[in-house]
């Protein structure tokens, strides 16, 4: 981090993720059960953030095919996060992960931040882009700052908050993609 | 007779989602993680349909489609892009390219079968 330069600060929220190259720029997100997955291809100097929660908190009660259909909204999720770097010049072999987020919920309700972190952590598992760092699960809410270029990460811990994030998060319903599954044939 | 699908797609998340998808609606699913890789598959397998992404290494989707489609034997084979991109110069670069569809992620398991069903009986038909 450069001390003289003045700091741009983006803030993701839920459904949203955002790739910059602009060393100026710090992305933040305030997470709950949500996960953040922020990746750098360090080298490059690109880096970038999502923020998701995949619907269905009652995954665990619902048909199989629901519980499929958040993971494949989960998957594009992470996909438009991977594509947008890509496109900015990175390099997936160089990508690095950190995770953050994936608290416990009220007690008594079904862990959703739970299933949310361990997706995240098999999807890059499964893409072979290692997680360097992070902080997943617990009960407490989450202040990340992140610095695309370089991958640095700031976390700041908000046991006061928790409950106002966590149903601020169950308020907002996944946005459907435009488009999506939208077939054309030619 | 089983229809063979290949999946082209650098995401191995998403080709095991497409194949979860394909063999239970009955398909046989065969897999690229690249259009290099795809071209490979080509030499020792014979799919019915071709599924592939746009944005992937070595070779994109616009690529592989084009070099597809140079092939005799290939130029009558069903092949649908499946992508998250939305642009409509993109799609038309894939239609002109030899694509004969454009689906957008995330997709949905019954339409996807659907498309499949549409464009192969479309060549079918043609054959006929």
């Amino acid at each position: 981090m450069d001390q003289n330069i003045a700091e741009r600060r983006i803030n993701i929220v839920q459904g949203e993720q955002r790739v910059e190259s602009d060393p100026s720029v710090v992305l933040t997100t305030i997470l709950g059960s949500c996960v953040a997955a922020c990746l750098c291809d360090a080298e490059a100097g690109i880096g970038g953030m999502n923020h998701f929660l995949l619907p269905g908190e009652d995954v665990e009660n619902r048909p199989a095919s629901s519980a499929l259909a958040s993971q494949r909204y989960g998957v594009h999720l992470m996909e438009l996060l991977v594509n947008a770097l890509l496109k900015k010049g990175a390099s997936r072999s160089r990508m690095q992960a950190k995770l953050f987020g994936g608290a416990r919920m009220i007690r008594g309700l079904t862990d959703i931040g739970e299933k949310n972190a361990t997706f995240a952590e098999k999807f890059l598992a499964a893409e072979g882009i290692p997680v360097i760092g992070g902080s997943l699960r617990g009960d407490f809410g989450r202040r990340i700052q992140f610095w695309p270029v370089n991958g640095l990460a700031r976390q700041s811990l908000l046991d006061s908050e928790k409950q106002s994030i966590f149903q601020e998060e169950r308020r907002i319903v996944a946005k459907p993609v435009a488009a999506a599954g939208s077939v054309e044939l030619f | 007779m089983i229809t063979t699908v290949l999946t082209v797609d650098d995401s191995r998340s998403m080709r095991d989602m497409l194949k979860h998808s394909l063999v239970e609606a009955g398909y046989r699913v065969i897999q690229a993680e690249d259009g290099m890789h795809g071209l490979e598959v080509l030499n020792s397998e014979s799919p019915d349909v071709i599924i592939t992404d746009i944005n992937m290494p070595r070779l994109d989707g616009f690529g592989f489609i084009e070099a597809v489609r140079k092939e005799a034997c290939w130029r009558a084979v069903p092949m649908l892009v499946l992508t998250t991109e939305m642009d409509t110069e993109k799609k038309l670069r894939a239609k002109n390219a030899g694509a004969n569809g454009w689906i957008v992620k995330p997709f949905d398991p019954v339409n996807l079968v659907a498309a499949i069903r549409r464009v192969t009986a479309t060549v079918a038909g043609t054959a006929d």
